[in-house]
């Protein structure tokens, strides 16, 4: 599959997307002005995108930072006129989700970093979502508005009351065009669900419940309902100082609204069926592979810790992220995953510096196509590697500046470990370890892909021939 | 011999990394600290099985260690999930050079972090109890049971505390904090809640003349 095309984020204060150079096969838009592309390099830390969605459709995509706003962009609909320009996606919506805020009783300070973004499914006109930082979950309401009335009997143009002695006939307010406009309101807020941080939300298959997980605990939620929650899982040990494993990442099954996954920091998985009991603790199946006594190092406990988990679009297989591979696993089968891919193998002799550098708790996500053929997760140095799961090849592609010109495709790139090396190769030891890509997202039905690159987001889409159209 | 010298790193820089969490803005990140304890605990079995006593100076031989009696120290041994059989040769001597400097700021460690009721959090067990806990089950498939002679055979009064601070495993690291950075249930009754906003257990001493290693152990 060859990728290209670009969209850049807009750092702040950046209003809109210049528009670059198209052509009928690319769809593109390219933040070519200078300014804002200084301001680009150096990255505020608020800016940098913690968390990357798209809805149901694809129309939409939703990203989350640092600094607690979310950025919605929205693909613009193909046109027989333009056609060139299908595909593109522009800012549709920009709002302040999380502010910081201070736990008082613990002397706590609470990020505003958006932690996960999860998109409802789309029931009438409005749309909805579920943005998450470390303790509150927040619903918001997007809705358009593209009509105003007019033509008040007692107010007039700016709203002021009219004397009524100049009003000497009655009319009626007439629906007018206006500029599209798009608001966005916090419908409900769901606080005080959990002590810990949390790591994942999970909107439920019912559309009428979701999960959210934070370290020890996982609690069920209905959407209309702000003031109580259920605990679902509860993994805190009676004396805290017996911790050894703590919850890691959080999905509701895709079909099955009584299934649910849940990951730890042992490399574990553990599907749960709300059927059986009101407190899930006791899983009902748990998929564990046994460690390779050969890797075994100080370090082989954190590499197994899953840092994403994600059910495949047919509900048949799971994904799931540790340090080093992305594993697939099938729901019927537990001893093992049934397919495990090699991310960057070569940092397995580095893990110590990687541990000292802060690196090895880097929390990487990882994503499937819509016909869950093939899978994708992030690496270091603006890298990101897909895995074909029928033809068994992999590609390793950069999100970078250099690749981002108009209609640029991008080239796959290989990281060298000695022995022969190519002249396009990378070492291991130039790798920029604060580059990484940790947020990638695919879109569900088609091949665009949304790559989170510190404060950048790249879109890239499959190249499509001319003559297809 | 590398072993050793690469376990005593890692141990160093995993004590960084606690003692930097408590400062970090959104508290203490229950995740990291589980697996940088791991790491520690890791490291510290190679360090202490690992039989080169050489390595290390000798200990004034007045050396008030005397383990048994700190009372940092669980008098019935270390939780197992921190146990390990004792080296039978490996009597580590943890570096003597610091311990004359070091020790005046270490024993407030364990005065400050064991003795302290209000330090106490909710969830984890009372400070005063420490030592008179049982030996908790073994969590871990280590062979277990030597914890406490390991304990016993430590020389200096500030590893021995350093251990018994890391004895009480996980909750040990997190209680030591600053009162904000625990993360305990609201509502849980026992005990005040410590109000221990800018509280640190041990002194700051005068880094300057001392090396890393006992840095890191007065940072706890």
């Amino acid at each position: 599959m060859e990728l290209e095309g670009l969209v850049r984020r807009p750092c702040p204060g950046l209003r809109g997307l210049a528009r670059g150079s198209r052509t009928a096969a690319v769809s593109l838009v390219n933040a070519g002005v200078q300014p804002a592309a200084v301001s680009c390099l150096f990255p505020l830390p608020a800016d940098i995108i913690s968390t990357v969605e798209f809805n149901h459709t694809g129309e939409l995509l939703a990203t989350g930072d640092k600094g607690g706003r979310v950025v919605i962009f929205q693909r613009e609909p193909e046109s027989k006129n333009a056609p060139q320009s299908q595909g593109e996606y522009d800012v549709y919506s920009t709002f302040q989700s999380h502010e910081p805020e201070f736990d008082y009783l613990k002397s706590l300070e609470i990020e505003e970093k958006i932690n996960k973004i999860k998109w409802l499914p789309q029931q009438n006109a409005a749309r909805a979502l579920l943005s998450a930082n470390d303790k509150t979950i927040k619903l918001w309401k997007i809705t358009e508005r593209d009509k105003r009335p007019e033509g008040y009997n007692l107010k007039d143009e700016e709203g002021k009351l009219k004397d009524l002695s100049t009003v000497t006939s009655l009319q009626v307010p007439v629906l007018k065009p206006m500029d599209l406009m798009v608001e966005v309101s916090p419908r409900r807020i769901f606080a005080n669900g959990h002590t810990y941080h949390i790591n994942s939300i999970s909107v439920n298959s019912d559309c009428e419940t979701y999960m959210s997980a934070d370290d020890l605990r996982i609690n069920l939620w209905h959407l209309a309902i702000t003031d109580r929650s259920f605990n679902i899982v509860d993994i805190k040990p009676a004396n805290m100082e017996d911790l050894t494993e703590v919850i890691t990442a959080s999905e509701f099954h895709p079909h099955h609204c009584n299934l649910f996954v849940y990951s730890s920091s042992k490399g574990s998985l553990r599907l749960c069926d709300m059927r059986a009991a009101a407190l899930c603790d006791k899983h009902s199946k748990l998929f564990e592979e046994p460690e390779d006594p050969s890797n075994r190092s100080f370090f082989s406990e954190i590499i197994s810790s899953v840092s994403d988990v994600k059910f495949s679009h047919s509900g048949r297989y799971m994904l799931t992220r540790d340090y080093l591979t992305v594993k697939v696993w099938d729901l019927n089968m537990e001893a093992r995953p049934i397919e495990t891919y090699q991310v960057h193998d070569y940092l397995r002799s580095k893990l110590c510096s990687l541990y000292e550098n802060d690196c090895i708790f880097d929390k990487f996500e990882c994503a499937w196509n819509g016909s869950d053929s093939v899978i994708m997760t992030g690496a270091y140095n603006n890298f990101f590697r897909m895995f074909d799961r029928n033809t068994k090849r992999d590609v390793t592609l950069e999100a970078s500046r250099e690749s981002s010109k108009p209609r640029a495709v991008l080239k796959p790139r290989r990281v060298c470990v000695g022995g022969k090396r190519r002249r396009d190769d990378i070492s291991v030891d130039s790798l920029d370890f604060t580059k990484k890509i940790l947020h990638t997202a695919w879109h569900p039905a088609e091949n665009i892909i949304a790559i989170a690159a510190t404060n950048n987001l790249y879109i890239f889409q499959d190249k499509v021939n001319s003559d297809m159209h | 011999m590398e072993f050793k010298l690469e376990a005593h790193r890692i141990v160093s820089i995993s004590l960084g990394k606690i003692y930097n969490s408590r400062v970090q803005r959104g508290g203490i990140k229950l995740h990291k600290n589980l697996l940088v304890s791991l790491v520690l605990r890791s490291a510290r079995q190679v360090y202490l099985s690992d039989p080169c006593p050489g390595l290390y100076l000798a200990g004034p031989a007045g050396s008030p260690a005397a383990p048994p009696p700190q009372p940092g120290e669980p008098a019935t041994g270390t939780p197992a999930g921190w146990g390990e059989p004792p080296p039978p040769a490996g009597r580590a001597a943890w570096p003597e050079t610091e311990s004359q400097p070091g020790r005046p700021a270490v024993p407030d460690a364990p005065r400050a972090g064991d003795t302290d009721p209000a330090a106490t959090p909710a969830g984890c067990s009372a400070a005063g109890s420490t030592p008179l806990k049982k030996p908790r089950r073994n969590l871990e498939p280590q062979p277990g049971g030597g914890a406490e002679d390991a304990e016993e055979e430590m020389e200096t009064g500030n590893v021995a505390n350093l251990i018994s601070i890391f004895g009480s495993s996980f909750s040990g690291l997190l209680r030591k904090s600053p009162g904000g950075g625990r993360e305990e249930e609201e509502g849980e009754e026992s005990g005040p809640e410590a109000a221990e906003p800018g509280q640190i257990c041990c002194e700051k001493p005068v880094l300057r003349d001392m090396n890393p290693w006992s840095t890191a152990i007065v940072a706890f």
